[in-house]
């Protein structure tokens, strides 16, 4: 190749987008033509520059828009599945089935706890109402659910983990009054859901997905803890472990 | 479920379709505004989405949505807002002098990404921020392959013209 032929392609060259054989020819080139393998390296310089330039991230208020971007209400399959398993149950009348029934029942309410929660980040966010008290000190934050809520949920600043506390909340999740931990990550917000278990034991962190949010939970200490965030599913874990390593 | 696999298809990639979108627009306002009817649009054209690449799919109707509602009255450009420059990356490894030095390069070079006229403008950002290959960017912008090398071409050229006055086309030395 001569530099005519190499200024032709350079840009794809560059962009890593020539085939092998005549990327080949390009760097047989580039070895000898000192002039040809500076204006590459000017483009791979322009194209780290180009790289440091800020990338806009989506705002939490139109990721929610999008998340609940609405469409025709349908009967859900879970509702479906369920009515066939009574009937079955009913028809049967066999203890396995019974049982089954009873495991898909205590699944299907852990769903509708997702569910919940998930809804209930989304109204925070959406609307006017995400904070009761507004504060990043952990001292402030859980004095105030005291009167409010009849137990006293841990509250934990990660700001040196990079997940800050930035205030809590009542909510209402699962029929009944629970603290509401804001935390955040850039300008994501993770909303932690707190409320006594009536399982004293700890159970393994259950992760889902659920309309497009990432959504954990477990507990511990006798206390159930729902996460719910836009973050990804990594940086969410990460919090998770932060939060009860 | 068509319901749910929409959310977890699009909101993936709803970081690059703002960021498009902004860069596009020039405006924070109008970008989510832009990829809200995108959204929308998409929801309904949800069902063509076969096994294609969802993030050009979506950027695609990105940019229709933003060229029929700006381009045809003619004033996706007049937009001047104040652009805060949060998600900037720095080398630590740099001294205080040099990452002075280097800022004003990076402030340099987005003015003149946004002077770019928008043609040129969308193929720098869909290239060397989303990283699309020409062949998704071809795809996204609705135009043969060969153009997107030529506009790249072009981009760059001009860029480099403004970054370093000094130097021919043939020449811009080290930026950074």
């Amino acid at each position: 190749m001569n530099c005519p032929e190499v200024d032709r392609v350079i840009d794809a060259y560059t962009d890593d987008e020539l085939g092998a054989a005549e990327a080949a020819k390009v760097r047989a080139h580039l070895d000898v033509c000192p002039a040809c393998r500076q204006r590459v390296e000017a483009r791979a310089s322009l194209g780290r520059l180009i790289r440091r330039v800020p990338y806009y991230t989506a705002p939490d208020r139109l990721r929610v828009a999008v998340a609940t971007v609405r469409r025709p209400a349908r009967v859900s399959p879970q509702l479906l599945a369920w009515a066939a398993m009574v009937t079955l149950a009913v028809s049967l009348g066999s203890g396995a089935v019974i049982r089954t029934v009873r495991a898909r029942q205590a699944a299907t309410a852990t769903t509708a706890v997702a569910q919940d929660a998930v809804a209930s980040h989304v109204r925070a966010l959406m609307g006017a109402h995400l904070f009761d008290v507004r504060s990043t000190d952990q001292h402030t934050v859980k004095p105030w659910f005291l009167g409010k809520l009849d137990f006293s949920p841990p509250v934990d600043d990660l700001a040196p983990l990079g997940f800050p506390l930035i205030g809590g909340r009542l909510d209402y999740l699962s029929g009944r009054p629970v603290a509401a931990l804001v935390y955040q990550r850039r300008q994501h917000t993770i909303n932690v859901f707190v409320w006594p278990s009536s399982d004293s034991g700890e159970t393994v962190t259950d992760a889902r997905t659920l309309r497009g949010f990432q959504v954990r939970h477990w507990t511990r200490d006798s206390m159930t803890f729902w996460a719910v965030s836009d973050l990804n599913d990594i940086e969410l874990d990460q919090f998770v472990h932060a939060l009860y390593p | 479920m068509p319901h749910r696999a929409f959310e977890e298809v699009v909101l993936p990639h709803l970081d690059a379709a703002f960021n498009y979108a902004r860069w596009l627009t020039k405006s924070d306002a109008d970008a989510e505004d832009v990829v809200q009817d995108a959204a929308v649009r998409a929801l309904r054209f949800f069902s063509s989405l076969r096994n294609d690449d969802a993030r050009a799919w979506l950027l695609t109707i990105v940019r229709n949505t933003w060229y029929a509602r700006f381009s045809k009255v003619g004033h996706a450009d007049q937009h001047a807002v104040f652009d805060d420059m949060k998600d900037e990356r720095s080398d630590e490894q740099l001294n205080p002098e040099a990452l002075a030095i280097q800022r004003q390069a990076v402030e340099r070079v987005r003015r003149a990404i946004e002077q770019l006229p928008v043609d040129f403008r969308e193929v720098i950002v869909l290239r060397e921020l989303e990283g699309l290959s020409y062949k998704e960017i071809a795809a996204v912008i609705a135009a043969p392959i060969g153009t997107v090398m030529s506009r790249l071409a072009r981009a760059r050229e001009r860029l480099l013209a403004i970054m370093d006055p000094e130097s021919t086309t043939g020449g811009a030395g080290e930026l950074s």
